[in-house]
Order: structure tokens, then C-alpha cells, then sequence
């Protein structure tokens, strides 16, 4: 840019200041504050009277059996909902790339989960799965493979089966649109190439296919695990977290402790050590790819 | 001349065909759901479709003449118009000057908008209600926005800010050599060229203002100020769990705004999806 106009010092800051207002009050000052609350004897009653208790709260936290079980949960949803969605994401986002015609038609088709509101889609799969749901139906009636109605809502794993089953259903039509974008950008005269080294569809795709959209698989990676470890909407939904918090996931359990037995600072450090627990994740996440991208180089 | 369609685009289209099914269908259900009796808590044996003499609109005729959810539909527009419109403007002034221009501290103050992308939203919510504790905004419908503003400017920065910095020195140079300041350059230049980064983040703004959960819940409890996801929420577990009917015709007119975004803006949200992702 020009010089002078860089100069310009007074416009510039008009224009900065709306932005990082909103921005440093309502997500800056939150971040902070997260921080200090959480070495403070903070209660629901006591909003203006607090007392520094340095890490009791995070000791609280730490010896919670109940919070070990929440951090189980949402450990265990993430690790089976973010490889289940990016792969059947990835698959047919192969199968769209592969048709000529119906592209649009089969995309938009397959979006319409991801902009349906979780509390929409999570109270559809509350509805399917009720006891007395058209799910049990199904089974007992039409295919009379199970006697009995089964209460998929009534215990830990299988309340959590459903909730990680609507993730994924939920999560596909995402990592297809992506996934399909990255496919796009794959030049073709390197399957050509491959095609005439005689080279079969199978080996191209692990070949050529995977490595060329590797930066979108690691983008969907750490998007898809900070969205793994969010997961509250659809566990308030669909089971309250119950029977007796037994799926109640990280989050739902911190906001238990915080608008329920108003333990502020409980769920301040909750939360405090789950974003710094992300934020080191990702930048694993992002180093261990970089490490990966440096080693192909090397090897050429 | 025809050509036959070979094994091979058979078998995809079926394949595709089949998860087409696997992903609508739920929504065909709550759609089928709301167009009949309300009455009836579970029918049995459960249909998946209605048999026709039995499809009524009754449902819907009482969620939107009987109850008070238009208001709350009203609701959902008025945040997530403002909020998306709000974000836009103060995220394309945010990548603008980030993107074109060099300054001291630049690149961290990039860095901390960034990084706080890491965070998962709900996180905050503690702190977020001390500070809307504080500055009185609880139970008041308009004070939704700023969070909401403030919730995206971080993706909605970012993409703009990858925009604008393509768009080339020359144009603006030029423009300021013509007498323009920053200000005019902004509003005259800058910002109807990056019209398509910004239509494209607006999309999935208003989609995010449009179902957000937590929050307002967590602040918003008077049921005529209360927006769609939370009005719909606590019809239903106000009614112990049984007015399936009119939880799911709630449902299906909250769908229409949405449906009705993405279809007209399909070729904006195709490339705000892929250019954060290809860059990685």
C-alpha cells in the first residue's frame, strides 16, 4: 500500500475499534475472566463476594469421580464420532466426485442434516428412539428380531450410542462438502499419469487421492474434535444427562455444576483446563501434519 | 445418442441413493409427525407416513394462530439479521485493515483473534453470564447480539481477511490517488469487492445465530422473548414429553428460514466451506 494512505493512523483505528470492541468485552474479557474465576470460591449466591482459594477448585475437579465419568463420555464420543464422520464423509464425497450427473442434487441432499438446528435432529432421534418409538417398532413388530421394547434411553452406553449416532449422521453432510471441495483441487494429470503406469482405482486413491487433500483431512481433524469435545445440545436433549449423569458429557456436567449447584468456580476451572487441554491438542494436531509434510519433502 | 449408463454409475447412484435416504429421512419423519393428530402420543402401530385421510394441519394452525410462537419466530429473525448484518461490517473493517495494511503488532494481534477459534463456544458460558450479570443484560433479547457478534468474528475475519488481501494494491492505489481516504476506500472498494467472502461467512453467521442453544437458554428466560431452539426446547419439556405433534411442526416452520438461505446462496456457501479448508 501507499505510503501515505498507510499513514493514515486515525481511519485505521475507526475502523479496528468496532470490531475488537465486540470482540475483547464479550470473548477477550470471558477468557480471562474463566481464568481468574477459577481460583475463586465462586458460588451462585455470592456473586460480589468472593474468596482466593488457589487450586482447590481444580483439586475438586480432579478427585470429582463424577467428572472422570463425563471426561470418559466425551473422550469416548470423540474418538468414535470424528473417524466415523470424516470417513463416511470422505466416501461420499468419492461417490459425488465420481458421477457426472445429480452432483448438486446429492450434495444438497446430504447437507440438510448439518443446517438443521441439534435441538431439531436431536429431538427427531429422541422421537425414533423413545421406548415406545416407530425405532422398537421396527424390530419387534417387522422384523421381530428382539422381545421386548428396548430402553435405548435408559442407560449409559446405549443413551450415548444414540447421541453419537446422531453426531455422525449429523456430522457427514460437513465433512462430504469439504472433502468433495479438496477432490476438486486434485490436478487430474496425475491420475493420468498413475492410470497409464497401470496403477488400478484402488492404488490412486491411497497414492495420490490421500495425499493430495492431506491439509483438508488435518483441517477436518482438529475442527472436528474441538466440535467433539462441544457436544452439549444434543446430550441436554436427548437425555438430560441422565440416569444420574451417567451420560452427561464435559460440558453438560460443568454446566450442571455452574446454573445447577451454582459451583461457579467449579466449572470455571472445568472449562478452563478443557480449552487449554484443545488448544495443546491442536497444536499437536497441526505439528504432528507439519512433521508429516516436511518428511514427504525430505523423501523427495 | 443415448448412452447407457454403464455397472459402475449404477452402483454409485444406488449407493448415493441409499445415504440420501439415511440422511433425510429423520427430517421426513418430524415432517410427517406434524401433519398428524397431535392427539394420538404414540400410535400404535407406528406409522412412517400418515395414511391420507388422516394428514391435518391442525398443528400447524395452532402454532402459528393459538400460541405465542410467533413471537419467538420474530425473535429468531430480529437476533440473527442483526447479528449477521453487525458481523459482517465490523469483520470485513477487521480483515480490511488486516489484510491491506502493516502496523506494529499486526501479526499477534491476528494470532489472538485466531487462536481463540480453538475454544469451544460453551466453554465461556460462566464467565460470559458474569459479565451479562454485570452489564444487565439478562432476559433481554437485544443483548443476545453482541455475544452472538462477537462469537463469530474470529471465522468471519479470517476468511474475509484471505479475501481482501487478493484484491490488488493497484485498485486501492489508485483510488487514493484519485483523492480517496481510507474510509471511502473501504466503503466504496473494498467492500463490494469482498461481497462474495462476506455473503459467504453471513450464511453460515445466520445459521449459527439462528440455532444457537446454550446461550440463550442460559439468559433468556421470559417464554415471549425467548428464541426459536430455546422456545422449542421448553415447549417441550414443559409438556412432559407428549405434544410431539406441536414440537414438530414448531420444528418444521424454524427449518423454512434456513432451507430457504441455503438454496438461494448454494454457490456462496460451496466456496466459503472449501477456501478455509484447501488452504490448511
Amino acid at each position: 500500500m501507499d505510503s501515505k494512505l498507510q499513514s493514515n493512523k486515525r481511519q485505521m483505528i475507526v475502523l479496528l475499534f468496532p470490531g475488537l470492541l465486540i470482540f475483547g468485552v464479550f470473548t477477550i474479557y470471558p477468557i480471562a475472566k474463566l481464568f481468574l474465576m477459577s481460583f475463586f470460591q465462586w458460588d451462585f449466591g455470592s456473586m460480589l463476594d468472593q474468596e482466593f482459594i488457589g487450586f482447590s477448585n481444580y483439586k475438586d475437579v480432579l478427585s470429582d469421580s463424577f467428572f472422570w465419568m463425563t471426561f470418559a463420555n466425551t473422550l469416548a464420543y470423540t474418538f468414535i464420532t470424528v473417524p466415523a464422520q470424516m470417513l463416511l464423509g470422505l466416501l461420499v464425497a468419492v461417490l459425488i466426485h465420481e458421477i457426472k450427473r445429480l452432483q448438486v442434487f446429492f450434495r444438497v441432499m446430504h447437507y440438510l442434516p448439518v443446517i438443521t438446528s441439534w435441538v431439531i435432529v436431536s429431538l427427531v432421534f429422541r422421537y425414533i428412539f423413545n421406548t415406545e418409538g416407530l425405532l422398537n417398532y421396527f424390530l419387534n413388530n417387522t422384523l421381530n428380531v428382539v422381545d421386548g421394547n428396548i430402553r435405548w434411553l435408559d442407560s449409559r452406553w446405549s443413551a450415548l450410542s444414540v447421541a453419537m449416532l446422531l453426531g455422525i449422521w449429523k456430522g457427514v453432510g460437513w465433512n462430504m462438502v469439504i472433502f468433495l471441495a479438496a477432490l476438486q483441487q486434485v490436478p487430474s494429470d496425475l491420475y493420468e499419469a498413475a492410470e497409464i503406469d497401470g496403477c488400478n482405482a484402488f492404488l490412486r486413491f491411497f497414492t495420490i487421492t490421500l495425499p493430495s487433500i492431506r491439509g483438508t483431512i488435518l483441517f477436518a481433524w482438529i475442527m472436528l474434535t474441538i466440535g467433539g469435545f462441544n457436544v452439549f445440545t444434543s446430550i441436554k436433549m436427548i437425555t438430560g444427562g441422565g440416569p444420574a449423569h451417567q451420560t452427561d458429557t464435559m460440558l453438560t456436567w460443568m454446566y450442571y455444576k455452574a446454573f445447577s449447584t451454582g459451583k461457579l468456580g467449579y466449572s470455571a476451572s472445568l472449562s478452563f483446563m478443557m480449552a487449554l487441554t484443545l488448544g495443546l491438542l491442536a497444536f499437536f494436531q497441526f505439528k504432528a501434519m507439519k512433521d508429516k509434510d516436511m518428511e514427504a519433502k525430505n523423501l523427495k | 445418442m443415448k448412452k447407457t449408463p454403464t455397472k459402475q454409475t449404477v452402483i454409485l447412484n444406488l449407493l448415493l441413493t441409499f445415504s440420501t435416504l439415511v440422511s433425510i429421512l429423520p427430517m421426513v419423519y418430524m415432517l410427517s409427525t406434524a401433519l398428524r393428530p397431535n392427539g394420538a402420543l404414540y400410535e400404535f402401530p407406528p406409522r412412517f407416513f400418515p395414511s391420507l385421510d388422516a394428514i391435518t394441519l391442525e398443528n400447524f394452525s395452532f402454532v402459528l394462530f393459538q400460541s405465542t410462537f410467533y413471537l419467538n419466530f420474530l425473535n429468531s429473525v430480529f437476533v440473527s439479521v442483526v447479528s449477521v448484518a453487525l458481523a459482517a461490517i465490523v469483520s470485513a473493517a477487521l480483515g480490511f485493515i488486516l489484510g491491506k495494511f502493516n502496523f506494529k503488532g499486526k501479526k499477534i494481534l491476528f494470532a489472538l483473534i485466531i487462536v481463540t477459534m480453538i475454544i469451544p463456544g460453551t466453554t465461556l458460558i460462566v464467565p460470559q453470564f458474569e459479565l451479562a450479570f454485570k452489564l444487565g443484560a439478562v432476559n433481554k433479547l437485544p443483548w443476545l447480539i453482541p455475544f452472538y457478534v462477537a462469537w463469530v468474528i474470529p471465522f468471519s475475519t479470517f476468511m474475509i481477511k484471505g479475501f481482501m488481501e487478493g484484491i490488488p494494491n493497484e485498485i486501492l492505489d489508485a483510488a487514493f490517488i484519485d483523492g480517496a481516504d481510507i474510509f471511502t476506500i473501504f466503503f466504496r472498494i473494498a467492500l463490494p469487492l469482498a461481497s462474495p467472502a462476506i455473503a459467504s461467512v453471513s450464511i453460515f453467521n445466520f445459521l449459527t445465530a439462528w440455532e444457537e442453544y446454550p446461550w440463550a437458554n442460559t439468559v433468556i428466560n421470559d417464554n415471549n422473548l425467548r428464541t426459536l431452539p430455546i422456545a422449542i426446547a421448553g415447549f417441550f419439556g414443559q409438556h412432559q414429553f407428549t405434544q410431539w405433534g406441536y414440537v414438530f411442526a414448531m420444528s418444521t416452520i424454524s427449518l423454512i428460514p434456513i432451507l430457504l438461505v441455503f438454496i438461494f446462496f448454494q454457490k456462496y456457501f460451496v466456496t466459503g466451506l472449501s477456501a478455509g479448508s484447501v488452504k490448511g
